[in-house]
């Protein structure tokens, strides 16, 4: 079943002084279904955190729609937007965004307790998540007394406490060592296994290789996508690195 | 920062001008200064971890720490320069405004001359070099014991949560409740001059340390308190003011004290402007007051004279051909002892260590004719009054004499509640003598003792001829001609009057006016400092779901701290400074407490809507920064 659709999303940026325009997105097309663990790779600058932040209503596209689960997404009123980014949207950025001021806890209870949820379902929510993602002997910490691959385990588990229909991960892997980012991504991978769909943008072949399928992006479309098929995680790995060869030597030779 | 300096200095100013008043101002400008010290080093402690990046950049372009606490030391040099001359020259100014301005709105019979004087400057000055000179030295080892790695961070890092300390915070209770029971158990003014200040001192230290672990605790408290803690609002409020409690600790003690002082310095110099005129009949009872001292080398003169000047007055009054509508007339003699065992003995005058009682006899037919009473004393009987009324004995013995008591009310003068004062209505005049015989076998060489004479009348007759009466009166009896007697008349008096107190009410609204004006400062300045703190805080909170309702929300859970804390304290903190202030205002001569409790409650209902109006201001401010 196909959980989002992207259909020809186009954005274009102006420069508040000048006419001078910026395409980000040209039209940008493609859907993931339900379950599914996609990776979205590019260069910088190629247009992939401008889609994730309309996937994740924090900007508008130029035109061109987002479906989720069939709903168009720019036809939900201002008011419900918040609430709708809370309850079926989960994030999980590269700088973790985690709060200084919260414990580990309050951190992963704050979209609960901004849904006002009854304070004996987050008891009941907190701990299988934690559990799974080893981090529960940390919870009464403070942000800045864990490292960075815990507190990037922290933030995933923020975003899953509200049992969303997608998770977003920008760059997850970005701002951690190879050894945490291996084992975020086994954690990312167990839990699309249960059945969480997640979308990714990442730069790193290894973060992609833990993915069903990824998509290239190029200058504000999609370029090229690959599926995992049966293959291993090295022998994807393989793959995406030549077709990253191949997308860049060509994007040379079109020069 | 600089702003606030200048309306720091300029209170200064006024302060020091004032200090030629009673130590009440002294107190001030020791209380101005602490204050200016606190909230410069608290606004320099901010502006510093804003500018870490800046310096542990420095740090990497390869800046040694000689460098780089060079160019901080020229830097503290400039704007401690131009805001100390720029302070003095705006304070100058704008002291001169204000008192213009207020001048003009109190419509005083002398205006009130602001004066600047070089001591006031130098002092000003001093004060100043020495607070930019420690936040110099803060700054530099802020600096110097860090790495660049860490200044660069140095923004990012929070400040650990704070521990709430369990002694702080008992000491703040004790400091809170030594200050508070001096005010309470303040036995009399004089007392209450001495001790005012300490009180004052204890009260201010206790505020900042309870707020600092009190607050503290409240917040944790709530935290613990998982239903009230996981509701949006409070949820991100408790958090966030747990998250940097010092700082937000000291500003709210700030704004407290601040409060405290507005409406004490406002509502005691209305009440002494509105009771004026109360204290002028307390102060002198009749229109025409002439009072008569007794001749020490001849005490019984007096018995003659006191019916002669009030014929005497009498004649004066119908000569100017007005009506006596009242008169009061009575004999007293006035000497100092103590209370012991049913005894009254006798002290030669008010030096010593235990503060003496005030006596004051009164022959009962004076007594009688004063009040309208119809009392009758056998030989070894006397109305007793006392203004402690702690003593409850039957009987009391004078000299050789020995009273029955019988209690009565105070129908003598406001006065007798300033000490600790007796008045006793003995049969006749000779028991006066009597009592003075005694007292002089105790004490040959005093020449205090002697009957006096107090002769009160109200005429009735047109504007002119009571002026001729007053001008003749003045004559007659002032100074001059006979020096044992004295002459005030009320018209006269309330003139001075008005002038001195109106000048009270004057400083206390200008008071009033600077404290409300460090208050806005202060709010604003946290306002906007915790805005930008917050601001990445609730921009990462927008990204997971938070709209801006609760945003609002958020910010208005707030109220509860900003708002109401500070204003009920200092409410606490008012209420309690009332016995001593009460105790203050009789030395004005005011004594009627309804007047002072209403003024108060209305000084605190207008500070507490026009500290409403800075916090909407000032959270509106911050609600846009945070957006």
């Amino acid at each position: 079943m196909t959980l989002l659709e992207i259909k020809n999303l186009k954005k274009i940026y102006t420069a508040r002084f000048s006419n001078q325009q910026t395409e980000a997105l040209a039209a940008v097309n493609f859907s993931v279904e339900e379950g599914e663990l996609v990776s979205i790779m590019g260069e910088s600058g190629s247009g992939k955190t401008t889609l994730l932040n309309i996937i994740s209503t924090l900007d508008d596209a130029t035109s061109g729609e987002v479906y989720l689960d069939g709903n168009p997404l720019s036809k939900i009123k201002n008011k419900e937007i918040s609430a709708f980014r809370r309850n079926t949207l989960g994030f999980v950025f590269q700088d973790f965004n985690l709060l200084d001021n919260f414990t580990i806890k309050d951190n992963i209870l704050l979209p609960l307790v901004l849904s006002k949820t009854p304070l004996a379902e987050m008891e009941s929510r907190l701990m299988p998540i934690v559990r799974n993602l080893g981090i529960e002997s940390h919870i009464d910490k403070f942000p800045y007394e864990v490292s960075g691959g815990q507190k990037q385990r922290v933030a995933v588990a923020r975003a899953l406490i509200t049992q969303p229909k997608i998770i977003l991960a920008d760059e997850p892997t970005g701002a951690l060592d190879s050894k945490a980012s291996q084992n975020l991504m086994e954690i990312l991978g167990g839990i699309n296994e249960s059945g969480q769909t997640i979308l990714m943008v990442t730069h790193s072949t290894r973060a992609a290789s833990f993915s069903k399928r990824v998509l290239f992006i190029r200058d504000g479309a999609v370029y090229h996508e690959i599926y995992r098929g049966d293959q291993s995680a090295d022998e994807f790995m393989d793959r995406i690195s030549d077709s990253l060869k191949v997308l860049s030597s060509r994007g040379e030779r079109d020069e | 920062m600089f702003f606030l300096m200048v309306s720091l200095l300029t209170n200064k100013f006024v302060q020091e001008r004032s200090a030629t008043l009673p130590t009440l101002f002294m107190i001030g400008v020791v209380v101005i200064g602490l204050f200016s010290v606190i909230f410069i080093l608290y606004t320099n402690s901010f502006l510093i971890k804003r500018r870490k990046k800046e310096i542990g950049l420095y740090g990497i372009l390869g800046l040694e720490k000689k460098h780089i606490a060079k160019i901080l030391f020229f830097e503290s040099l400039f704007s401690s320069l131009l805001s100390i001359v720029a302070g003095l020259l705006t304070g100058l100014l704008f002291g001169r405004l204000a008192f213009m301005l207020l001048n003009f709105m109190l419509r005083m019979p002398d205006d009130i001359e602001y004066s600047t004087s070089l001591v006031s400057a130098g002092a000003t000055i001093a004060l100043f070099t020495l607070i930019f000179g420690l936040t110099y030295l803060y700054n530099v080892s802020q600096f110097t014991f860090a790495n660049p790695i860490k200044l660069l961070k140095g923004k990012q890092e929070g400040e650990k949560e704070p521990k709430g300390s369990l002694i702080l915070f008992i000491l703040s209770l004790i400091l809170l409740g030594w200050g508070y029971g001096i005010s309470i158990t303040i036995p009399d003014p004089l007392a209450a001059i001495e001790k005012f200040f300490l009180a004052v001192l204890l009260v201010i230290i206790g505020t900042y340390l309870l707020f600092i672990s009190g607050s503290i605790f409240i917040l944790k408290a709530l935290k613990n308190n998982k239903r009230i803690y996981y509701r949006p609002g409070a949820f991100i409020s408790i958090s966030g003011m747990l998250y940097r409690m010092k700082q937000n600790a000291v500003g709210l003690a700030n704004i407290c004290i601040l409060a405290s002082m507005v409406i004490i310095a406002v509502s005691t110099t209305i009440t002494i402007n509105l009771g004026s005129a109360e204290t002028l009949e307390n102060q002198y009872p009749y229109e025409h007051n002439v009072r008569l001292f007794g001749d020490m080398d001849n005490v019984e003169e007096m018995n003659t004279r006191f019916f002669e000047v009030q014929d005497e007055v009498i004649a004066l009054t119908e000569e100017n051909g007005l009506d006596v509508a009242e008169m009061e007339s009575y004999r007293s003699e006035s000497f100092f002892g103590n209370l012991v065992d049913g005894r009254f003995v006798f002290k030669q005058n008010l030096l010593g260590d235990d503060s003496p009682i005030l006596m004051m006899a009164i022959p009962l037919e004076d007594f009688n004719g004063m009040t309208g009473d119809n009392y009758t004393l056998e030989e070894d009987e006397a109305l007793f009054y006392h203004s402690t009324k702690t003593y409850t004995e039957g009987e009391l013995a004078i000299g050789n004499k020995n009273y029955k008591l019988t209690e009565i009310e105070n129908e003598f003068s406001a006065d007798m509640e300033f000490t600790e004062s007796i008045a006793l209505v003995v049969p006749d005049v000779s028991h006066l003598l009597d009592i003075r015989d005694d007292f002089m076998k105790e004490f040959t060489e005093s020449n205090h003792i002697t009957i006096d004479a107090e002769i009160g009348l109200d005429v009735e007759g047109t504007e002119e001829q009571k002026e001729q009466l007053v001008n003749r009166l003045n004559s007659e009896y002032n100074g001059g001609s006979d020096s044992f007697s004295l002459y005030q008349s009320r018209e006269n008096q309330r003139e001075e009057w008005y002038s001195i107190n109106g000048g009270f009410l004057f400083l206390g609204i200008f008071l009033g006016l600077l404290f409300t004006i460090g208050t806005l400062l202060i709010t604003y300045f946290k306002q906007v400092s915790e805005g930008f703190d917050d601001r990445e805080k609730f921009q990462i909170m927008q990204k997971v779901g938070l709209d801006e309702d609760m945003i609002k929300e958020s910010t208005r859970s707030q109220i509860v701290w900003m708002f109401l804390l500070p204003i009920v304290i200092a409410t606490i903190h008012v209420s309690f400074a009332y016995p001593i202030v009460r105790k203050l205002l009789l030395i004005f001569g005011v004594t009627n407490d309804m007047t002072w409790l209403m003024t108060f409650i209305a000084v605190v209902i207008a500070f507490a809507a026009i500290y409403w109006m800075i916090y909407r201001v000032t959270s509106k401010v911050y609600y846009s920064i945070v957006k």
